[in-house]
């Protein structure tokens, strides 16, 4: 066979005669990336429904294990390209821990993570509210949802130097402090935030179109969550509290004041009003992270054989210089050991399972991807709903195929 | 697969997670393969109802040479508020498997583990008995070998050239026997014999 066809699904070849199979997709519109959907209907009922995914397959986590370790986060970043820098976090703690610095890290250089962390889940969240919007023939929405997702990007490209993936997580710390002029900004994104959140409300959460296309919608039962490991809000939309910042806090949340938002309906509506409270979230915890910024402070770990030593140094120290050029040219060695770290990532928890055997690259990086488990789900959810539907439920989900395929 | 230009990268001398357990708050444990299934049910029975993640690593020169790694995390199967969920336990299940041998596969247990198994599948050549589909799920369904695995080359391996026809065609190339002695006509037949199979 010359064509690229992959075999079907073994309970969707035993099917039965009166319903046909129907592959939507990987290049359908709605399914936000290359994911291919073989259905089998019985007329406009979705009987099973089998996503295929792999078509983006990249092989980062190999990649991973050719380069060091801190060139390996460069890759590592792309997998989730909504929400890049929750990967790069999580994969600089797990590497900390493995380093055995993790209590040694400054604390500004906390505060600014959780900063960063919680406006790339606002970003994220943008991305995902404008496109569910598309689907459900709500244009306008995704104009006010990347006008929002333009400011936080303007601030992480200040920030990193680079709109979509600005490495500014580091091990260790961050690239750099927050560039002069950042905090304003950052105010006035504050200030912006609650208005433009009352307009999507507005436009969205009262719309009879748009509840009558989302509630009752894709039901996903708690039991069927957990037995299907969805984490994140499609978890929490299904009535289950389990939110990693809560549960094994990393950076300091357990001093932030949040709440974790939960609705017990289970359906896409749910997890629609989940998300858009915990935009709120995470905007009061940026609040709570900008009140701290206010005293200054190291933002990159004290220790020139994990972090660069700073520039002024390396003209002034040859210490210094020798360790730049051994850090650059060379990387750090890791303890040999295995960790597994998560973070609550906009779409769930997102782990790494980090292998070290004392070299300066990876022995192995397994992420955990919220997306891949969150998306099986489609199996559970999708069976006895329109064809037309399906595009909602996939919405609901939010999956982001750089991470599901790695 | 051999490969002329990218070797595979080295194996591990030591097998990591026994040199230094317990760099996170996951309780850790080791089993058998004949005794994994009975362990992950008892777990499963005690509360542990999310199969977080299931992976692979592979320690090229170490026996067994693989470890198949379940993440399992404690969680009520039932709408609870935060207090409740509140700190729910991990337990990490590490187990030891050779080259060729089957594991039993926990897909009826939990059912996040069909792609994942799938995957474990795909990438590193794990058979899971018991499974109902195991298909490959990140690659291609007709490739060839296991890429996670660590003397699977970097880049892949190596493949022959495919031949380029197009300059051989164009005017300004002077017709005659090009220096690479092969004509625009045996060019042609080339590309024709490479399409047909």
């Amino acid at each position: 066979m010359s064509v690229y066809a992959k075999p079907l699904s073994a309970d969707i070849v035993s099917r039965t005669d009166n319903t046909m199979v129907l592959s939507m997709g990987p290049q359908h519109p709605s399914t936000h990336g290359v994911l291919q959907i073989v259905l089998e209907i019985d007329s406009e009922n979705v009987v099973k429904a089998d996503p295929e995914i792999g078509y983006l397959h990249t092989g980062i986590e190999k990649t991973a294990e050719g380069l060091f370790w801190t060139q390996a986060q460069t890759a590592i970043e792309r997998m989730d390209y909504l929400a890049p820098e929750s990967n790069s976090l999580c994969y600089a703690l797990a590497v900390e821990r493995l380093l055995g610095i993790t209590d040694r890290i400054p604390p500004r250089a906390q505060v600014v993570r959780v900063l960063i962390a919680e406006l790339t889940r606002i970003a994220s969240h943008c991305v995902w509210l404008g496109t569910h919007g598309i689907d459900l023939g709500a244009i306008s929405v995704f104009f006010y949802c990347f006008d929002l997702r333009e400011n936080i990007l303007d601030f992480q490209e200040a920030a990193g130097g680079a709109r979509m993936h600005p490495n500014y997580v580091r091990i260790g710390g961050l690239n750099g402090d927050l560039p002069d002029g950042s905090l304003p900004r950052l105010d006035a994104l504050i200030a912006k935030f609650p208005g433009r959140m009352r307009e999507l409300r507005g436009l969205l959460q009262a719309n009879p179109i748009f509840q009558d296309r989302t509630i009752d919608v894709g039901y996903l039962s708690p039991d069927d969550a957990i037995q299907y490991g969805v984490t994140g809000p499609s978890l929490r939309g299904s009535g289950v509290a389990y939110d990693v910042r809560r549960a094994y806090p990393y950076c300091g949340y357990e001093t932030y004041d949040f709440d974790v938002p939960t609705r017990v309906e289970g359906d896409a509506y749910a997890r629609f009003l989940v998300r858009l409270d915990e935009m709120e979230q995470s905007m009061r915890i940026v609040e709570q992270a900008r009140r701290r910024l206010d005293t200054p402070g190291p933002v990159m770990i004290d220790d020139t054989k994990v972090a660069l030593p700073p520039k002024e140094t390396i003209a002034l120290s040859m210490e210094a210089l020798i360790h730049h050029f051994k850090v650059i040219s060379e990387g750090f060695r890791v303890p040999p050991g295995d960790v597994y770290q998560s973070v609550e990532g906009p779409r769930g928890e997102l782990g790494y399972y980090i292998v070290s055997n004392g070299d300066n690259r990876p022995y192995r990086v397994r992420t955990r991807p919220p997306s891949l488990y969150n998306l099986q789900a489609l199996k559970c959810i999708a069976p006895g709903n329109l064809i037309a539907d399906l595009v909602v439920m996939i919405g609901s989900l939010d999956p982001v195929f750089g991470e599901v395929d790695r | 697969m051999p490969s002329t230009q990218n070797p595979p990268i080295a194996g591990a001398a030591v097998d990591p997670p026994s040199v230094r357990p317990a760099l996170d708050d996951a309780a850790i444990e080791r089993v058998a393969p004949a005794e994994l299934r009975a362990r992950l049910e008892a777990l499963k029975s005690d509360g542990y109802a999310m199969l977080l993640d299931l992976g692979a690593v592979d320690y090229l020169s170490r026996k067994p040479r693989f470890d198949v790694v379940y993440h399992l995390l404690k969680l009520a199967p039932k709408p609870a508020p935060v207090a409740e969920v509140g700190r729910p336990a991990r337990v990490r299940v590490l187990c030891g498997i050779d080259e060729g041998d089957r594991l039993p596969s926990v897909m009826d247990l939990w059912k996040s583990a069909d792609w994942a198994e799938r995957e474990v599948f795909d990438l590193f050549g794990i058979v899971f008995e018991g499974h109902i589909d195991l298909r490959r799920i990140q690659m291609p369904h007709d490739w060839v070998g296991y890429p996670l695995r660590k003397d699977y080359p970097m880049r892949g391996p190596a493949r022959e050239r495919s031949p380029r026809p197009a300059f051989a065609g164009k005017s300004n190339v002077v017709a005659g026997t090009p220096p690479s002695g092969r004509t625009f006509e045996a060019l042609q037949e080339e590309v024709k014999r490479a399409r047909e199979s």
